[in-house]
């Protein structure tokens, strides 16, 4: 756990549904953490767990074939030095008990990322998504 | 994700540069995966490379994964401090 106290903060943007906008999830992402002043350590790790749940959400929710206007949201917030990361969209249901890492001993490439956020973050949580969105996921960690 | 290919004999070094994401991970392989397929012995230098995701770790497992089909040699070298970090998170998978 830090030993910083975190101020307390909300931040949220929306990225069109496509692979081109992870990028621009990474940066947003990168300047909250900034803010928050979260360790550079902890800070690489945060963005490569968020950056793998936005990718899940255009690969999976969406099939890699969201409309040209589609939007994902992600928002992120801090209170009491938890970190709570939220992502909404209106991709295909996700069933939770279907979102898992393959076997270690499979070794073929895909299913790395849900691993990565399982390793990094404290808590993995799909949540009813309340209209207009259909999946919501919320990712936390303790500061 | 920019790269370039140095030649010496039958070795192929790729040097990656920038971030390796699903938006580029298809030129990764694209670039990679035929020189192993043609016999190369490819090795991979990611010392340039700021970030990389599973998709990017994907890449590698598929290219060892062909290498391994191919009789070839198939390496890392000079591997960058945010790179190390995904691969040691990974290293479990390789």
């Amino acid at each position: 756990m830090s030993e910083i106290a975190h101020q307390d903060h909300v931040e949220k943007k929306a990225f069109l549904v496509n692979s081109s906008s992870l990028k621009d999830v990474r940066n947003f992402c990168r300047e909250v953490f900034e803010k928050l002043q979260i360790q550079e350590d902890l800070k690489d790790e945060l963005v490569l767990a968020i950056a793998e749940a936005a990718q899940n959400i255009v690969k999976h929710a969406f099939k890699n074939n969201a409309n040209a206007n589609e939007l994902m949201v992600v928002q992120i917030s801090c209170e009491n030095n938890k970190l709570q990361i939220a992502f909404y969209d209106r991709g295909t249901p996700v069933d939770p008990k279907k979102v898992k890492h393959r076997e270690i001993d499979n070794v073929k490439p895909g299913g790395l990322g849900t691993f990565f956020i399982q390793e990094i973050m404290d808590a993995v949580e799909f949540k009813d998504g309340k209209k207009p969105w259909i999946n919501h996921l919320v990712l936390t960690k303790q500061l | 994700m920019t790269y370039k290919v140095e030649e010496i004999d039958n070795k192929r070094i790729i040097h990656l540069d920038g971030e390796i994401d699903m938006d580029v991970s298809d030129k990764a392989r694209n670039t990679i995966l035929p020189l192993i397929e043609a016999g190369h012995e490819v090795h991979i230098n990611l010392s340039k490379v700021e970030y990389m995701d599973s998709s990017g770790i994907s890449v590698l497992i598929e290219s060892k994964k062909l290498s391994e089909q191919k009789n070839t040699k198939f390496q890392l070298v000079e591997v960058s401090k945010p790179v190390e970090k995904v691969l040691a998170m990974a290293r479990k998978f390789l």
